[in-house]
């Protein structure tokens, strides 16, 4: 706090100063008016273009040097708090200055740095920790950090509840850490478990007793319909093989469609999770299968298989533009297989909730107008919900279909 | 400063959207024209269409995961 006092004080003597002696111009050579002068400048400080831009430039540097220093992200609440401490929302340029080069001369042991980050903060945790005098300690440094900000971070937390991402957010139900591996159960393999349970369970009902009754109910009527249609699209796409070595790719991609169907719709659940909204989940599978259908191609044909990067016909001068082409449409092939199915599921639930949360809050505005009024938003969620269970199907059906194409040009070589 | 530029850039990778608005239209515009020339295929080149459809919006939705990555990513 003494500390704080004398920065304080420097401050406001380094203010004063330069408000005495800027009769000519400030550091970045734009002149500033004379005290005393009736320049618009000086009735109006804030209309000066220079000043405004530069006093926002050093703020953000100051709040730059201190998530360095305190080694957290510059977004982050208390890094923002310590850097508001710092600069106090001062407006003076020489001042912000000063604070600037202190903070990046001395580092931590700087007065800013020690104003910012009060080492004699309670800490949430116990008692302060040992070597706090020195502040150099990064531990130590980190937490008197966190302690500082502790107030806005809080209040930041609540802000950030509203954000349509949120329901994204993986979250650890039994912490594990095997060695240095971070290999928790989440609420992302809860989810994976809870798919493939019902995939198992589904199949298992229909199987059960030898299965395959005549007349069927419903659930065998599920499973076989989801059976016809893949077998169909093998059948139509993957061309040029007997029928018995084309069925050796059945079960793979069968699984891969049952898979992913279930995913997006259990993602369409209110207050589930959709697991194939994260690209660690849709890029994993994509690149695998890319792999393997290398490896099919490859098995097939040995070397040959490199003449699928040069189209038949093709003029020799062209031909290392063309083959260049090739291998990275061949390989972006992988990326975007993923990435079509995780932007579909991110896009579509943001887009759910965002529009849902509109509807929300028109209901609770104590409006009667608004509260009849809300009955539009509400169809428009409820034509959305509809329009993105249809995407969860067609995005399966898409994945599959593309896994079947790729699979054709690696046996046929195009 | 920095903030400013963010909400440009994402503002800016919204402009994709005006391709796959019309690569939308081109492919539903070239349904109907196929259909009307002959009705018996219809069902045919719906199923077609809407996996054009699938992959025209994805494009877009490559746009607007640039925006996400311009807002939150760095």
């Amino acid at each position: 706090m003494l500390e704080g006092a004398k920065l304080i004080g420097a401050g406001a003597a380094v203010r004063t100063m330069t408000e005495g002696s800027s009769n000519t111009s400030n550091a970045n050579g734009v002149p500033i008016p004379i005290p005393g002068s009736t320049g618009i400048y000086e009735d109006h400080p804030g209309l000066h273009p220079a000043v405004d831009e530069r006093v926002v430039e050093y703020q953000a540097g100051i709040r730059e040097q201190m998530s360095e220093l305190m080694r957290m992200d510059g977004e982050h609440p208390e890094v923002v708090a310590a850097a508001e401490r710092v600069h106090g929302e001062s407006d003076n340029i020489a001042f912000l200055q000063g604070l600037l080069e202190d903070l990046r001369a001395h580092g931590r042991e700087s007065e800013a740095f020690k104003y910012g980050v009060p080492n004699d903060a309670p800490l949430p945790g116990g008692g302060n920790p040992a070597g706090s005098s020195g502040g150099v300690d990064l531990a130590n440094g980190n937490e008197a950090g966190s302690s500082a900000g502790v107030d806005l971070a809080n209040v930041d937390d609540a802000a950030a509840a509203e954000s349509p991402l949120d329901q994204f957010g993986i979250h650890p139900i039994l912490d594990l850490n095997i060695g240095e591996y971070y290999v928790s159960f989440t609420n992302l393999s809860l989810f994976m478990l809870l798919t493939l349970g019902l995939v198992l369970l589904l199949v298992f009902v229909v199987t059960k007793k030898g299965g395959g009754k005549l007349v069927p109910n419903a659930f065998q009527s599920l499973v076989e319909l989801i059976y016809d249609f893949v077998l169909n699209l093998v059948n139509e796409q993957i061309g040029g093989l007997s029928g018995n070595v084309k069925h050796k790719f059945f079960p793979c991609i069968l699984v891969t469609f049952t898979f992913l169907l279930f995913c997006n719709l259990q993602g369409m659940i209110p207050f589930s999770f959709t697991v194939t909204s994260h690209f660690l989940i849709t890029l994993a599978l994509s690149f695998s299968i890319f792999i393997g259908i290398t490896i099919v191609g490859f098995q097939r044909h040995g070397l040959h298989f490199f003449s699928f990067l040069l189209p038949a016909g093709v003029p020799l001068p062209l031909a290392p533009f063309l083959v260049l082409l090739e291998l990275i449409s061949y390989c972006f092939r992988a990326l975007s297989l993923g990435i079509r199915l995780f932007a579909n599921m991110m896009a579509g639930h943001s887009l759910v909730k965002i529009l849902s949360g509109f509807a929300w809050t028109m209901l609770f505005l104590n409006n009667i107008f608004y509260f009849l009024g809300d009955l539009g938003p509400l169809f428009i969620v409820l034509a959305l919900t509809g329009l993105e269970l249809g995407v969860a199907i067609l995005q399966a059906y898409v994945f599959t279909i593309l896994i079947c194409i790729y699979l054709n040009d690696a046996i046929n070589l195009h | 400063m920095l903030e400013g530029a963010k909400l440009i850039g994402a503002g800016a990778a919204t402009i994709a959207l005006a391709g796959a608005a019309v690569g939308i239209g081109n492919v539903f515009s070239s349904l109907i024209h196929s259909v009307a020339r002959n009705p018996s295929l219809a069902k045919q080149l719906f199923g077609y269409a809407i996996l054009g459809f699938a992959l025209t919006e994805a494009i877009a939705l490559f746009a607007l995961m640039m925006a996400f990555l311009i807002l939150f990513v760095f």
